[in-house]
């Protein structure tokens, strides 16, 4: 008996996956370990390993995206056959004697063909949501039935992930989450001047989780900051440390990781049981890459020099545009900077990167006639004992705190925010 | 709180009513000078005397018809079955006499007798001294049932049986004498028919007996390492079952395992899974699993008894299927 090979599910909330390219081709020995495709999902590309040796006796979606749980390919022994449909051979059982009965019931045959658009358009995602035995009833567990009565939601548009393909509570809950309008009837409508680009993982991924960030009762704090001494910092771990570039990004990463562990209360989640409140600062840094917007990132932010920071988000840079990030490197953040300071953005307001309950967005430092009070605090210090003054010209730059008000109250957003643009004026407060 | 051995708690439950109670008497098979074969009654004949701490020939049946008969009589026997296996030799005045004089009656004859036996496997005894032979006795109405896991429970529970109207059935495992575990200073009666949650958990309940209640707490530790909570509830008192905990219990977790170291086929598990697939239908997310002993006569060899008889892994497996973990 031939051995389906399933997507696997590598990570945490990791519905489907597009498989890029098979390393084996049908008819090809493979031993269990080998590398046998390259699956791309929401947040990485990577190989994935062969579960079983063998032969490859057919790979049944040669490429494109498939549900986490869908038979991909068969591994079994030389001259062995296996069905052509992965829903025909699920749905009829062997017959004792060793050949199967591989003529699928009208029912069966009947789903089939229900299954819309995707099967014709995209052979590579047949489309197959819910296993679906011989006379038409779909396999499901007596609590998802229940979740899917009360409610009103299809079962023969849920995918199952549990023992051979049938829905449990999960999955119809996460269906609920995402009602079935997923059916693009990209490929086939009229292309005209329109460009019309299938939706890639990694955008799906994007699309899906600032949705979920709309929802959350969000605010905005906005400071502006001399960048003064901070230049001098960043030109200064240069010129010390000449095999890194040391950035204003690594600067802010440092010193929001200390603000962090002074300001705890931001250092944090909300769940629903509980706010969890984080010992270390994991600050994930946003990046532009050619498939979309990425986060990875920087473990432990607190515990790191600048010069361990910049080299650390070198690497996650390059390998974020080379598309090699892999799942831990996206893991585990608990605060985020987005910077478009390179773009010569004056400021603007991030979306929250859930589930963290804050995000900073930092706009380009750009020399400023300010008045003394929007000085350094040891201006503002001065000025307050001899006042008058002047203007000045000065480095400055805007950041913006988006905050999850659930979790965090403004008080508490505008303390933090308060002790970023401290240590940004005066990095030595940070030590 | 005073630490006991389990053996040391049922030979606590026997004497304390002994003491307070002339009509609590104990009557088996080398249970005097020997003090039973298990040593539970241990220095019993001195303090209690040949009267109270009787011998009797090695008949079963004669053994369960003297307490039936002194039990009808207003004394409360408390009568020691050697072995499990040997309940088949009396189970002519358990199942046919004891279980049924008081519903025969219309309720004016009772039966406060209770019947102790041990048996369980894990030491190679074979396969005529270690059976779990307690799915027999649950099937009979007018018996009630109790399998006890832990010092604790073995004494409140024993003690309670002692003070019951009715026959009570009641097994020890062979392998749990030696455990020791903290009871409390007086005896607390523990109620027939209450069973135990002996670790809360989110993901799946495991409801077990005996010796597989501590299997189970231990595959229990090694599910969390996995990221899988598990709840363990014993259920103490076999019949009448306390459908009510588990029930709820299974309705928090949605997976159930039920676990005993009988055989699977026909055995107390499966009146456990057909009671929750019916009261829980509609919150099961997996098909309950069910763990016990393969289906043949207890080998010897301890290489094969060891294949026969369930474990901590066996429980684990079934915890894992139930929440689809590959392993």
């Amino acid at each position: 008996m031939a051995t389906e090979v399933k997507l696997p599910r590598l990570g945490q909330g990791m519905e489907s996956g597009t498989i890029v390219k098979w390393l084996k081709s049908e008819g090809e020995q493979v031993q269990k370990g080998d590398a046998l495709y390259e699956l791309d999902t929401d947040k990485v590309t990577q190989e994935v390993e062969a579960e079983a040796s063998g032969v490859l006796l057919k790979i049944a979606v040669p490429e494109g995206e498939v549900e986490v749980g869908r038979t991909i390919a068969f591994i079994g022994s030389e001259g062995e056959t296996v069905a052509d449909s992965p829903v025909a051979d699920s749905a009829v059982a062997d017959s004792p004697d060793g050949h199967s009965a591989r003529e699928p019931a009208p029912a069966v045959a009947q789903k089939a063909a229900d299954v819309p658009a995707a099967a014709a358009t995209n052979g590579a995602s047949q489309g197959r949501v819910a296993e679906v035995e011989p006379g038409g009833r779909i396999k499901a567990s007596p609590l998802a039935r229940r979740i899917a009565r009360e409610r009103g939601i299809e079962l023969s548009g849920v995918r199952g992930t549990g023992p051979d393909g049938r829905i449990v509570a999960e999955d119809v809950e996460r269906g609920d989450a995402q009602p079935a309008t997923a059916a693009p009837a990209a490929v086939g409508a009229p292309s005209g001047e329109v460009e019309s680009r299938p939706l890639t993982s990694i955008r799906r991924t994007i699309a899906r989780r600032l949705t979920e960030a709309w929802t959350v009762p969000a605010f905005q704090l906005t400071v502006d900051a001399d960048m003064t001494r901070a230049n001098e910092l960043v030109a200064g771990q240069r010129e010390l440390n000449p095999d890194v570039r040391v950035t204003v990004t690594d600067l802010l990463t440092k010193i929001c990781a200390h603000a962090l562990m002074r300001h705890r209360d931001m250092n944090v989640q909300y769940s629903e049981d509980a706010l969890l409140v984080f010992p270390s600062a994991h600050v994930g840094i946003a990046v532009a890459t050619p498939q979309g917007l990425v986060v990875p990132v920087v473990h432990g932010a607190e515990r790191l020099s600048m010069a361990q920071i910049a080299s650390v988000r070198g690497d996650l840079v390059s390998r974020a545009r080379d598309g090699k990030l892999r799942s831990e490197d996206l893991a585990g953040g608990t605060f985020t900077i987005s910077n478009l300071g390179m773009y010569d953005v004056d400021q603007f307001v991030a979306v929250l990167n859930p589930p963290q309950a804050s995000i900073l967005a930092v706009g380009a430092t750009r020399d400023q006639v300010v008045p003394r009070s929007v000085g350094s605090q040891r201006e503002i210090a001065r000025d307050f004992a001899r006042p008058g003054g002047e203007l000045h010209v000065l480095p400055v730059m805007t950041m913006t705190l988006t905050c999850d008000h659930r979790a965090v109250d403004g008080a508490t957003g505008a303390d933090f925010l308060r002790t970023i643009k401290a240590f940004l004026e005066d990095p030595g407060l940070a030590l | 709180m005073p630490e006991l051995s389990y053996r040391e708690a049922v030979r606590d439950a026997l004497s304390q009513a002994m003491r307070q109670d002339d009509d609590v008497f104990i009557m088996g098979e080398d249970i005097a000078e020997m003090g039973g074969s298990m040593g539970v009654t241990h220095g019993m004949l001195d303090e209690f005397g040949p009267e109270r701490v009787r011998n009797i020939p090695i008949s079963e049946m004669a053994l369960a018809g003297a307490a039936i008969g002194a039990a009808v009589q207003g004394m409360r026997p408390v009568a020691e079955i050697m072995y499990e296996d040997f309940m088949t030799l009396a189970a002519e005045q358990v199942v046919n006499q004891a279980a049924k004089h008081r519903y025969m009656s219309g309720g004016q004859i009772k039966v406060p007798v209770v019947f102790r036996t041990q048996g369980g496997a894990g030491w190679s005894p074979g396969a005529q001294h270690a059976q779990q032979l307690e799915a027999w006795f649950v099937h009979i109405p007018g018996l009630k049932v109790v399998f006890a896991s832990t010092p604790e429970d073995v004494r409140g529970l024993l003690w309670s049986s002692i003070y019951d109207d009715n026959p009570v059935v009641f097994f020890e495992h062979r392998t749990l004498y030696g455990i020791k575990g903290e009871v409390p200073e007086k005896i607390e009666p523990i109620p027939i028919g209450k069973a135990r949650v002996h670790r809360e958990g989110e993901d799946v309940t495991v409801i077990a007996t005996g010796r597989m209640v501590h299997e189970s707490l231990a595959a229990a530790v090694e599910a969390e390492k996995e990221g899988i909570s598990v709840e363990v509830v014993d259920p103490r008192t076999l019949q009448p079952l306390d459908e009510e905990t588990l029930v709820a219990s299974v309705k928090k977790t949605n997976r159930a395992v039920v676990a005993h170291e009988a055989v699977t086929r026909m055995g107390f598990g499966a009146e456990v899974a057909a009671v929750l697939q019916y009261q829980a239908f509609d919150w099961l997310d997996a098909p309950i699993e069910r763990v016990g002993s393969r289906f043949t006569p207890l080998p010897f060899a301890p290489i094969m008894e060891s294949y026969v008889i369930p474990h901590m892994e066996t429980v684990l497996e079934a915890i894992y299927r139930t929440v689809n973990k590959k392993v």
